[in-house]
């Protein structure tokens, strides 16, 4: 370390420090560039200027000053903890271990960069790492409980239990006076250190321990939960129960507790007397709970569940329960009961309109009767729409009746919405979750509900608008910069596919991508955590975060979009000229479909070209902005790409695929859709041992599943023509292909193989529709056969109207002919005739 | 439909539902900060058989009164799906933080604010939650609309 000649220059120095530290970065700035104009060699407040201008956002400019800092400076740990704090602010999280790490072995002593080493340990889960480190700040200040706390969750994280609880045990000796018994850090840390025994399996001695120290916890509920297990986990029923008693006691409405005490009685599942019995029981101690009247219906039959029923509905409908329907549809995977459920509700309206109140019966005892009426109908209507028992003309006569006998219940239109939603009409759909929605405008619920149904029908722009009405619309960016900000990702998803349905794809792959972005927030978000938690002393809630956050992207959320995303790289990888908007929306990808080849070819070159000149234009007026921008005291990053033209316009959509293709197969492997996507993106991508690993994968998940089926076949025949000698391709190895032959033997008649899964699944629409573009892709000629057959296919009863729709998107995929589709749509009519996607 | 303490892999529910209902959102972080300070506060209605939140109470402890002798529960934010509505949901998940906030931090009161305009939340806390009305603090919310802010003392739990 080079120190500044004289001590005016020191003290200087000493304040740019603590400018930064107070984020005065333009005073900062300005005195360091005092400093250097004595001492232009002085590598440590060249740093630190660098690390200011980081600060104002000018990342690049910072790197290469800090560079030149670094050069003037080798020896520097100022310098490279700077190094290490500007790698930190991009995230490239690797490059900041390091170069902390050698600011760490010229200072050793430093508790600041020591500390910030082991916080991007602990974010990178190097838990080797972090444990090294832990044990340092712990020599450095063995006097701070929370030092002690750090390093047993360092230990236990790197899978090191013995010597997490010994640190824990000792810093409780060390204890010269018992913590007063409301210290809340104390008890979260005995609780931390019983978790710690309970995972290195010891259960014996976790509930021995357990036992010790209950006296003192204040998290009771979570500390009878661990009894109850440990109770269990030893055989000792009796008490188990006991404590699942307890529990119930004080949450009547926790479903664990009720299956712990079951098993904890050692009743088996199917002794329905025993459970019967239990729950009637249960059902007088807990008057208030659902579960005891709930989770009979579930397990009893004929008269029993009707009597149950009976009790259980009716109570609901008597409160104007919305959710009566809801709480019992489970039941219906047992048709016998769907038939007494229904008449349980039928009797119930009979019986209620057979005794109307009297004429001189008082205002709340009508208003009463004709409320029970409209729950009782609304029921029904529900029954009728559930996709079980489905009965689409019952459905709407029923909840028109309820309607007529109150029109200000938004529940019935909604309900109403819905049923348009199943018959396919999507704009009635959402025309009519509107009324619902103007029947009270102050209820966001309504709203949001009116929103997705607007999206749904493809109109963006009328669910944005919704959306507006209660968001912060002065924020940046509007509308959708609020929802952006608030991480609405329902509504992105939505949105994006609406996009997707509409071939907008540039603006899809934005809302995926901003998905995407919500995501790596979420994964950031903990860094805080690290240290805070630690200080807090909530020590079990921190590991929680920490398992939560390393299966982030396990979040249905995530799937979603990220499928949506992969299916977009895909059909861009197939189909350039849907990149470009003036080629492939709606009309106009049907009439780009129609030109020639060189045709073709003319117009995306014309596309290319005005794609091009639009770019420099948007650069100019991002540009533009962002130099607005820095004028002003909040400088936020400026989003060059609002429309996701350069996202669309990429001329790698495979390789961009896998920003959302590998965390999505990582953390959601069972999913079958998850290796299906992946095996299309993986064999466009020729990677096939890639593709193979999904095929494989899926076909374990499910063996009979007609996307498998179908990409069987395509990659037999791939592999059947792949040349000899080797390609620019990743060769398959004879381990590979063997598996492979396992699952569809080498000389296997593929074309018979397909006729017979066509066979087996002649009923099942799915399947069959696989199966058929198997056939398609075997034989292109026999087009006219399949799409016959595929046109057949919709009068199935298995065939729902989402199913028949994804039909008629197939057929257009083989360029069937006019009068093909027109069959398909009126065989599609003949079963859904409101449906407005088969309109002639 | 049950009940049952916030686990962090519900917390993205919990924002979806929130949004959902409310006009007071929050970026996950904050979420993740309620559970991080005082898990065993808030609770959460899932849906048994989707596993889908349909309701929540995201509570915590009155920063201010943590030192103090008496300290204060506070509840974020309650909000039920409209489609669970009238289960006595909000009654049951406000009853659980209540008691969490007695046994855990000792606290010896709750307060929460509600829009002046909200018929059917202030009926929930004052009728069925037994909250009184303490002061009204105008100009609370972010579009101009004044809060009541209610309490409730909580008793001194016996040990």
């Amino acid at each position: 370390m080079a120190p500044l000649p004289n001590s005016k220059d020191q003290t200087l120095f000493r304040s740019v420090l603590s400018f930064y530290e107070n984020k005065q970065y333009k005073k900062g700035l300005k005195t360091a560039e005092q400093i250097l104009r004595r001492n232009p060699k002085h590598g440590e407040t060249l740093a630190m200027k660098g690390l200011i201008i980081n600060c104002l956002g000018r990342t690049d400019e910072a790197f290469t000053i800090v560079k030149d800092a670094l050069k003037l400076d080798m020896k520097s740990h100022v310098c490279w903890h700077v190094y290490g704090l500007l790698w930190r602010s991009v995230k490239n999280f690797g490059e900041a271990i390091k170069a902390y790490k050698f600011a760490l072995k010229l200072e050793p002593d430093s508790a600041n960069i020591l500390r910030d080493l082991a916080l991007l340990q602990a974010q990178m889960r190097d838990w080797n790492g972090y444990v090294e480190s832990r044990r340092l700040m712990l020599g450095q200040k063995p006097n701070l409980r929370m030092n002690w706390t750090g390093l047993a969750v360092a230990l236990h994280m790197s899978g090191n239990y013995e010597e997490a609880e010994g640190i824990l045990t000792k810093y409780e000796e060390s204890l010269k006076v018992q913590p007063p018994k409301d210290d809340l850090e104390h008890a979260e840390a005995l609780l931390y250190k019983n978790m710690i025994i309970a995972e290195s399996g010891q259960t014996e001695r976790a509930l021995e321990h357990l036992l010790s120290i209950e006296g003192r916890m204040l998290d009771v509920s979570s500390t009878l939960e661990y009894k109850a297990s440990y109770l269990l986990k030893l055989g000792r029923n009796e008490e188990a129960c006991e404590v699942y008693r307890t529990l119930l006691g004080r949450n009547g409405d926790n479903r664990a507790y009720y299956k712990g005490l079951e098993e904890a009685k050692g009743i088996k599942e199917d002794d329905v007397a025993a459970r019967k019995k239990l729950y009637e029981g249960l059902a007088e101690v807990h008057p208030f709970a659902d579960a005891p009247r709930r989770v009979p219906l579930d397990f009893l039959s004929g008269d029993e569940y009707r009597e149950a029923a009976e009790k259980y509905i009716i109570r609901l409908i008597k409160k104007g329960a919305p959710s009566a329907f809801l709480s019992i549809k489970a039941v219906y995977k047992d048709t016998s009961k769907q038939a007494i459920t229904l008449k349980v509700v039928e009797d119930f309206l009979a019986e209620t309109r057979a005794n109307p109140p009297a004429d001189d019966a008082s205002e709340a005892d009508k208003t009463r009767h004709t409320e029970n009426i409209v729950w009782a109908l609304y029921f029904i209507a529900l029954h009728y729409d559930y996709y079980r028992t489905r009965n689409l003309d019952l459905a709407f006569k029923t909840i028109d009746e309820a309607i007529e006998l109150d029109p200000t219940l938004p529940e019935l239109y909604m309900s109403k919405a819905k049923m348009y939603k199943h018959a396919g009409d999507l704009k009635k759909a959402a025309e009519t979750m509107n009324t619902a929605r103007e029947l009270e405008k102050s209820d966001r619920y309504l709203n949001t509900k009116c929103s997705k149904y607007t999206l749904r029908a493809d109109d963006n722009e009328g669910g944005l608008k919704l959306m507006s009405l209660f968001t912060r619309n002065e924020a940046a960016g509007g509308t959708l910069g609020d929802l952006l900000e608030m991480q609405c990702i329902w509504y992105l998803t939505e949105d994006g596919e609406a996009y997707m349905r509409k071939n907008m794809l540039g603006l899809a792959l934005k809302r995926f991508s901003q998905v995407h972005k919500i995501f790596e927030d979420w994964h950031e978000d903990q860094f805080d955590f690290h240290s805070f938690s630690l200080r807090k002393g909530q020590i079990r809630s921190y590991v929680a975060m920490l398992r939560w956050e390393d299966q982030l992207r396990h979040h249905v959320f995530f799937r979603r979009a990220a499928i949506d995303a992969c299916k977009v790289y895909t059909l861009l990888a197939d189909q350039p000229h849907l990149g470009h908007a003036s080629l492939s929306m709606g009309q106009l990808a049907e009439d780009f479909e129609k030109l020639s080849t060189a045709e073709k070819k003319k117009a995306m070159k014309k596309a290319k070209r005005e794609q091009q000149k639009e770019e420099e234009k948007r650069k100019e007026e991002a540009a533009k902005r962002k130099d607005e921008a820095n004028g002003k005291a909040d400088d936020k990053v400026v989003d060059t790409d609002p429309k996701g033209e350069e996202l669309v316009h990429t001329t790698t959509p495979l390789e961009d695929a896998l920003k959302f293709l590998n965390p999505l197969v990582e953390f959601n492997p069972e999913f079958v859709e998850v290796q299906a996507i992946a095996f299309e993106v993986q064999i466009r991508r020729k990677k096939y041992a890639l593709a193979l690993k999904a095929l494989v994968a899926g076909h374990k998940l499910a063996p009979n599943d007609g996307r498998v089926h179908e990409q069987l076949i395509r990659f037999r025949k791939i592999v059947d023509s792949l040349p000899s000698e080797p390609t620019d391709a990743e060769p398959l190895s004879d381990v590979l292909i063997a598996e492979f032959n396992a699952l569809l033997p080498k000389d296997t008649n593929v074309v018979e193989y397909n006729q017979q899964y066509l066979e087996k699944e002649a009923t099942n629409f799915i399947n069959l529709r696989y199966g058929l573009q198997a056939k398609f892709f075997l034989n292109p000629e026999k087009k006219d056969e399949a799409a016959a057959e595929l046109v057949k296919a919709v009068d199935l009863e298995e065939c729902d109207i989402k199913e028949a729709v994804e039909g008629l998107k197939v057929l257009r995929e083989w360029k069937a002919s006019d009068e093909v589709l027109n069959k398909y749509k009126e065989a599609g009519r003949g079963r859904w005739p409101q449906a407005t996607a088969f309109q002639a | 439909m049950e009940i049952r303490s916030v686990s962090y892999h519900l917390l993205g529910g919990i924002q979806e539902t929130n949004l959902s209902n409310l006009p007071e959102n929050y970026f996950l972080k904050y979420y993740l900060y309620h559970e991080a300070c005082w898990p065993e506060l808030s609770f959460v209605a899932v849906d048994t058989e989707t596993g889908a939140v349909v309701g929540y109470v995201l509570a915590k402890l009155d920063e201010a009164s943590e030192k103090e002798e008496q300290r204060i529960g506070h509840i974020t934010s309650l909000s039920v799906n409209r489609s669970h509505r009238r289960m006595g949901v909000a009654h049951r998940l406000m009853a659980q933080s209540e008691k969490a906030m007695q046994e855990v931090y000792r606290a010896g009161a709750i307060s929460l604010h509600v829009r002046v305009s909200n018929k059917a939340a202030l009926h929930l806390y004052e009728e069925s939650l037994k909250f009184t009305h303490d002061r009204t603090e105008v100009k609370y919310y972010a579009d101009g609309e004044d809060a009541f802010c209610m309490k409730k003392v909580l008793p001194i739990p016996m040990d």
